[in-house]
């Protein structure tokens, strides 16, 4: 086997890959945090930030590649530890409970496999209604675009997409919670004094996400913007 | 005090096992949970019923054969606590205490709370170990060690291989032993020699014992008799990836 098939076979190898696409995931939703506040700025301001995206043509392409294939990985990956765990332990305990204390067990950590499955599925729904939408066009200065605003507007002010995006991004942010933290363990990036701190700043940046997520379906539904 | 007790009663292997019914109601709180379950024992001798079979030897939490799992926490309730240190006085008089063994199926139940931990032996052979000269003994001071590296090597050595972090983990996975090991000689220049082929064939044979792959939940620092903290795990990860990358 060549070096790089012996790692990414390995215990170890599969959780730092699971921890380098997950870091590769979060970065680029927080991307997406970033350019969805543009909607904030105005109509102009997100559908010529939408429009220069589109611009960079290949090397959007790659970038979108990237993404899906550390986005299938990761799932892949998670999925596949999840069900190494069922044959690893045969006959169950009558009775299991958490120590507490060190312990990262918590409704975060404990649910990594549904919250996973659930935005998988989300992104799919998700890449329907936006990615692959039949845009309207508008124009700025003689530029034809796409009217992402008109879209995210038309969205958003439907109760029920608005509720089904909302849950989802809590569990998001769920997932973030011990995803984060999670992703530093694997890589290594560890110690005894950073731990306790790693693990706040995770909770923070998953807060942060989560609501950042979370503002605009609701500012847009409830015509605050 | 009176202590209710729901204990793991399994012939062997190939036979179904369950929990069964006990009531002692003459427990001392001074008495170890090993102590009780000898007193129980001895009453079951005594009405010629089949003692209740569990591994045990030092009783001072140093040689790691104790192996319990008591309301569903391995090694019981108290934190940094062997089983065989924990005492009745933690229990309320009429506490219910429901008695199983390690469950993993690199574990393979042996009878009634024994389980078989030879798999631990086994990651050990393929890496735990350093070369060192025979012949005269060595002066202790020969290698110098710096503190810093000397503490953290005494923390980590501090396992005593009880696989209760195996026990503990929701997806029964050994990298708190083996991170232990790993981490430990990585700190002394005397785990050198072997460095980089020990992290990734102990690694390897973690894998083919059957342990489950490290979901981070650190529930294994948590009832870890030693307090091995899952910094070891993060170590051993760093320690694969650059024998990796070293490695021919
Ligand atoms: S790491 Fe702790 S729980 Fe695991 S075998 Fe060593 S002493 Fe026991
Ligand atoms: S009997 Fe030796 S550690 Fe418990």
């Amino acid at each position: 086997m060549s070096k790089a098939a012996t790692f990414l076979n390995s215990q170890v190898g599969r959780k730092i890959a699971t921890g380098v696409t997950g870091f590769g995931l979060v970065l680029f939703i927080i991307v997406h945090l970033l350019g969805n506040l543009a909607y904030f700025a105005g109509a102009e301001a997100i559908n010529t930030y939408s429009h220069t995206l589109h611009q960079l043509g290949p090397l959007l392409w790659i970038v979108r590649l990237g993404l899906l294939a550390f986005f299938l990985y990761h799932a892949w990956l998670g999925v596949s530890i999840w069900l190494e765990r069922r044959r690893a332990r045969p006959e169950k305990y009558e009775v299991y409970a958490s120590r507490g204390g060190a312990s990262r067990q918590s409704w975060s950590s404990s649910s990594m496999v549904l919250t996973g499955i659930l935005l998988f599925l989300f992104v799919i729904t998700h890449l329907n209604t936006f990615a692959f939408h039949d845009f309207a066009t508008i124009t700025y200065g003689g530029v034809e675009m796409h009217d992402v605003h008109a879209r995210l507007t038309e969205v958003f002010l439907q109760p029920l997409y608005t509720v089904y995006y909302v849950v989802i991004m809590v569990l998001l942010g769920m997932h973030l919670r011990h995803g984060v933290w999670s992703a530093f363990q694997s890589l290594g990036w560890m110690s005894r004094k950073t731990n306790p701190i790693i693990y706040s700043i995770a909770f923070v940046l998953a807060l942060i996400i989560a609501i950042g997520f979370i503002g605009l379906p609701l500012s847009i539904y409830f015509q605050l913007v | 005090m009176t202590i209710h007790l729901k204990i793991w009663r399994q012939k062997d292997k190939n036979s179904p096992g369950k929990l069964v019914d006990y009531t002692v109601d003459d427990a001392n709180p001074d008495m170890s949970f090993l102590e009780l379950l000898d007193w129980l024992n001895e009453r079951l001798m005594n009405e010629g019923r089949e003692p209740v079979e569990f591994d045990h030897d030092c009783r001072e939490g140093i040689c790691g054969s104790c192996n319990l799992v008591l309301n569903g926490m391995a090694h019981g309730p108290m934190q940094g606590t062997a089983v065989c240190q924990l005492h009745m006085r933690k229990y309320k008089d009429g506490d219910t205490i429901v008695v199983e063994p390690w469950r993993a199926k690199a574990f393979p139940m042996i009878k009634d709370l024994v389980v078989d931990r030879s798999a631990f032996d086994r990651i050990m052979a393929a890496g735990g170990y350093i070369s060192v000269n025979t012949g005269a003994p060595a002066d202790a001071n020969a290698i110098p060690v710096d503190k810093y590296n000397a503490d953290q090597a005494f923390d980590y050595a501090a396992c005593i291989g009880c696989g209760a972090c195996v026990a503990a983990c929701p997806n029964s996975s050994a990298s708190l032993f083996t991170g232990a090991k790993i981490s430990q000689l990585a700190h002394l220049p005397q785990g050198d020699p072997e460095r980089n082929r020990r992290v990734v064939n102990m690694v390897d044979q973690m894998a083919e014992e059957g342990f489950g792959d490290c979901s981070n939940y650190a529930e294994c620092e948590a009832v870890c008799p030693a307090e091995i903290s899952i910094t070891s795990i993060a170590k051993m990860r760093r320690e694969y990836f650059n024998a990796l990358s070293e490695i021919e």
